[in-house]
């Protein structure tokens, strides 16, 4: 289940990223950032992400498209090299390989999954409060730019998870993760849009599935 | 006269030495050695169709189950329902001598994960292990690729190189799933469509049987409840134990004894006063039955060195006969008149008396012709206990009763008139007619009784605990404690092996829904052999050069040492963990009760089954897939007891039959053309008996047999008793027949309102059968008097 909490991290990072709404409750810096962020309530985009696994010579790169949708979810899919699509509703998370599901974890089961899917639709409503409650919050904010720093609070999340710092603007623009393995992962994002007509129709069947 | 007066005294005297002899006995038994009835039903089969290491199985199934008490506090929403649990914690913490909660944490978790780690290449789902056999090496391919590129794809355990193929985390994946409780937040969560639960182990710290225990837990479980549904009120609470069980049935036990045993002896004690103004003769019965009872229980201890409770519930049940001799004596004293001295008044009622105690020693002994030791013990038991009882009357009555020492009450006199007016069987067409009526009626009763051995008419557990305990196997998908397979091997290795094979047939049952799961230690640690076996596999397939791990290294673009060194790492896991390391740590403690370990000369352990499902038949499937293997065998405790039950019934049913015709060759001798007459009440009664409870919608069991058993050894006596002096002037018989019948309709016939199943079968065949008796004996009486009352 730890993999689970790296999994709840780097959606939480995203979420914090692109859905901070109130900030009465919010540390100083943490107040900021939301300030800049933009809030829409359809956002797609692009990201590309490089791996650097430890004992390899090369990164390995990948890219593909992600969509946030308040109310509804997640939808996180990599196109290149191997096409495999996450999704993550209320109910459950889903991860298809091509057609074929590799994984379904129910949220009624698991209780991990009913972790992130509480974080992530508190978030999606602008609650920062379970975010708090798991993480560490450290930042830098200038003029038109931001950077964060998260510690997990719990030891065995912290130790699952590893380091991760983040920095953007109106949105998110990269992501940065450290594990103890030594594995290095970063993930950047680009092509951003909002609104109704950000999603493809592919996604919208995706989601609806 | 006098000759004869000192000879009976004597004979008391003796009687008494015998009787002192027996009360040291027993005071010895139950003060001194303390010994305590034999509770296990299957003491009751054939010796040799005992097996220790099943026996011992079975106990140590049901020992880990014992002291267990689980407790589930849900509620709609999470926070709710720990701050539920946490208020009920805090009122179990004042009893710790009493339960203990069982303790974990998520550190725990992690530990026995890495102890895994260090031997993963051998741990492989049988899916995977059938794909490496099936699947091409592009296919494994493909799986590490999608898992070095995404960014979160699913569990990872440890780093890339560890599990680059996914093959342990799936190994982990499906030993999480063999139940539905997960930690979290410092408790175990499980949860339904509507509500999410804290799920408190607790163990219970004195004897599940205990009294004390029982009076003390059920108590602070309610308090506890209490005090969670009065913190949050929403709060669902369901607990489960055998301890619980133990206590319902401990009070339901006790509720009855105080009804039913209360009842019946009022009622006795009044029906005695009314008849003979005394409470002289009322005493004078019980305590043959008493000594009865105890002189049986003495001389079957020193024959068999111990007593089963059923032995003892059907030796019990024995009132019933016992009492007839007494009565029969006392009724005649009554009538006789005080010319008559009580010696003379014996020898005269001798033949009769003599002739009802051997047809019902007779009956009851031809129970000890089966080869089951339990049937056995109640028939010794059976027969000395009225040996005993009857010795007594015949000892002690004529010294304890005095000529015109009884007087009969009003009652006495208008129920003896009665007599003058019942009608008389005989060759007319009111007869026949009633013959014919009641020969249909029985014959479509008979041919509506279905046969009903099932293990719950041994036990009545109160609705709610057992919907709590359906419920809590449901929501923790457990598995059923009395339905396994049993493995056993000469090592521990063999066992394991022996484990594989099963588990091979099983999972097909799972596939097509038979059982939703199992629990085998060879899950969690797999035989030398087999992990042999899968390094060989793993190596071949995806290791060795030209397999998936050579064609991953050139579609990332690294060379042969890439690969070889990832090679070299995973051949290292391959760290054997033993039976015991394993069972010491967190991770072994929940199967800890599936190792026997060693018993005498073999190993053995237990394949427990999870969500077995009992539509298409299940059970014969399950049975089918054990056969044929080495050292398995298929264990269902519950239709174990039900076939002994079962078979007790059928033999049962053949001793009664063949009790019928040995006591009316006894008869013959005696009453010549007029033995039928004797025996006809008894045999009508109870088919008519069965008629009765095949139209009221009750299958046939053991209980039930057992009491037509017992209805025959008191309908004779009745029979007897009438036939003696078929005279109708003479209404001693009759009252006899009555004072006795009134009796064990109060003593037996009240049983019909147990809630216990088996008892009440026993109480209702009992009422009814001896009701009829009772009401038809004087229809069969000889309008002649008969040869063998001129002889005496």
């Amino acid at each position: 289940m730890m993999s689970m909490m790296r999994l709840l991290s780097i959606i939480c990072i995203l979420l914090l990223s692109l859905f901070w709404t109130d900030s009465s409750n919010a540390a100083a810096p943490i107040s900021k950032i939301q300030n800049m962020l933009a809030k829409p309530p359809v956002l797609c985009g692009r990201f590309d992400q490089t791996k650097q696994l430890q004992g390899m010579k090369k990164p390995l790169a990948s890219n593909g498209r992600f969509c946030v949708v308040n109310g509804k979810g997640i939808l996180w899919r990599t196109l290149q090299p191997f096409p495999n699509t996450l999704r993550l509703t209320r109910d459950e998370i889903v991860h298809l390989q091509g057609e074929r599901v590799a994984m379904r974890l129910d949220a009624q089961k698991e209780p991990t999954v009913r972790m992130i899917n509480s974080v992530l639709f508190s978030l999606l409503s602008g609650d920062l409060g379970k975010l708090e409650t798991l993480f560490e919050v450290d930042g830098s904010v200038d003029a038109a730019s931001w950077k964060v720093a998260l510690k997990a609070r719990e030891a065995a999340l912290a130790k699952a998870i590893g380091a991760i710092s983040l920095d953007g603007g109106a949105y998110v623009k990269n992501i940065h993760i450290d594990e103890a393995s030594g594995d290095r992962t970063t993930i950047i994002f680009s092509d951003i849009k909002t609104g109704e007509t950000a999603m493809t129709a592919e996604e919208l069947a995706l989601f609806a599935q | 006269m006098k000759k004869q007066h000192g000879w009976t005294k004597g004979l008391a005297i003796t009687w008494t030495i015998v009787v002192c002899l027996l009360l040291a006995h027993n005071a010895y038994l139950w003060l001194g050695k303390r010994i305590a009835p034999d509770t296990d039903i299957l003491a009751l089969l054939p010796v040799q169709e005992r097996d220790p290491v099943l026996q011992q199985s079975f106990a140590h199934m049901v020992d880990t189950a014992q002291q267990r008490v689980v407790v589930l506090i849900g509620a709609n929403d999470w926070e709710q329902a720990k701050q539920a649990a946490a208020t009920y914690q805090k009122v179990l913490a004042s009893r710790s001598d009493l339960l203990t909660a069982t303790n974990i944490s998520d550190q725990a978790q992690s530990d026995w994960l890495a102890v895994f780690q260090k031997q993963s290449l051998g741990l492989l789902t049988a899916q995977q292990e059938q794909q490496l056999r099936t699947e091409p090496a592009q296919y494994w391919t493909d799986l590490a690729l999608a898992k070095m590129y995404s960014a979160f794809s699913g569990p990872k355990l440890g780093s890339f190189q560890d599990d680059p193929f996914n093959l342990f985390s799936g190994w982990v994946q499906e030993r999480a799933q063999e139940t539905p409780v997960r930690p979290r937040d410092g408790y175990l969560f499980v949860a339904d469509k509507e509500k999410q639960y804290v799920l408190l182990p607790l163990n219970l710290k004195p004897s599940a049987f205990s009294l004390t225990a029982q009076e003390a837990v059920v108590p602070l479980l309610g308090k506890a409840a209490e005090a969670a549904l009065l913190a949050t009120p929403s709060v669902e609470i369901i607990s489960a134990g055998v301890v619980l069980h133990a206590a319902a049935a401990g009070q339901q036990a006790g509720g009855e004894v105080s009804t039913i045993g209360l009842g019946s002896l009022i009622g006795i004690i009044l029906l005695m006063w009314l008849s003979f103004r005394s409470l002289k003769p009322i005493t004078l019965i019980l305590l043959s039955i008493g000594v009865g009872f105890l002189g049986a229980l003495s001389v079957c201890w020193m024959l068999f060195g111990g007593i089963h409770l059923l032995t003892l519930v059907f030796g019990a049940s024995l009132i019933g006969v016992a009492q007839d001799y007494g009565i029969y004596f006392l009724c005649n004293r009554l009538s006789a008149g005080a010319s008559v001295d009580s010696p003379t008044l014996l020898k005269r009622l001798l033949p009769g008396l003599s002739l009802t105690l051997l047809a019902a020693v007779i009956g009851y002994l031809g129970l000890g012709l089966t080869p089951f030791p339990g049937l056995r013990h109640m028939a010794v038991f059976s027969a000395l206990g009225l040996v005993f009882a009857w010795l007594t009357v015949i000892c002690w009555f004529p010294q304890l009763i005095r000529a015109g020492s009884l007087k009969s009450g009003k009652l006495v006199a208008r129920y003896s008139a009665a007599l003058m007016h019942w009608p008389r069987l005989g060759l007319n067409p009111r007869s026949l007619v009633v013959l014919a009526i009641f020969a249909i009626a029985t014959a479509i009763g008979c041919s509506r009784l279905g046969a009903n051995d099932d293990i719950r008419l041994l036990q009545n557990s109160p609705k709610h605990l057992v919907a709590d305990q359906i419920k809590l196997g449901k929501l923790l998908d457990a598995p059923t404690p009395v339905q396994y397979f049993l493995v056993r091997g000469g090592s521990a290795e063999i066992v394991l092996q022996r484990e594989e094979a099963l588990k091979r047939k099983l999972d097909s049952l799972i596939e097509r829904h038979t059982i939703s799961g199992y629990q085998a230690l060879s899950n969690w640690i797999p035989s030398a052999q087999l992990q042999k076996q899968r390094h060989q596999l793993i190596d071949e397939k995806l290791l060795a050069e030209g397999g998936a791990l050579s064609l991953l290294a050139s579609k990332v673009e690294e060379d042969a040492a890439w690969a070889a060194a990832i090679r070299k790492h995973l051949l290292t896991l391959t760290a054997s963990t033993s039976f015991d390391e394993f069972l010491k740590t967190s991770a072994g403690e929940p199967w800890r009760h599936l190792w026997l370990g060693k018993i005498g000369n073999e190993y053995a352990s237990i394949v427990a089954l999870r969500g077995l499902s009992y539509a298409n038949n299940g059970l014969a499937t399950l049975q089918q897939a054990g056969q044929g293997l080495d050292g398995v065998q298929w264990v269902d405790k519950v239709n174990e007891i039900s076939s002994v039950l079962g078979r007790y019934r059928v033999y049962m049913g053949w001793v009664v039959s063949a009790a019928y015709l040995v006591v009316f060759v006894l008869l013959f001798p005696r009453y010549r053309r007029n033995a039928w007459r004797v025996l006809a009440p008894t045999l009508c009664a109870s088919l008519v008996t069965l008629g009765l409870l095949g139209l009221a919608g009750q299958s046939l069991q053991l209980f039930h047999v057992l009491a037509l058993m017992l209805l025959l050894g008191v309908g004779v006596d009745y029979g007897i008793f009438m036939q003696e002096h078929p005279d109708r002037r003479n209404a001693t018989p009759w009252l006899a027949v009555g004072l006795s019948a009134a009796n064990t309709l109060l003593s037996f016939g009240l049983l019909g309102l147990s809630r216990t199943p088996a008892l009440q079968a026993f109480g209702l065949t009992m009422l009814i059968g001896t009701a009829l008796v009772w009401l038809i004996v004087p229809c069969f009486t000889s309008t002649t008097e008969s040869a063998h009352v001129a002889q005496t």
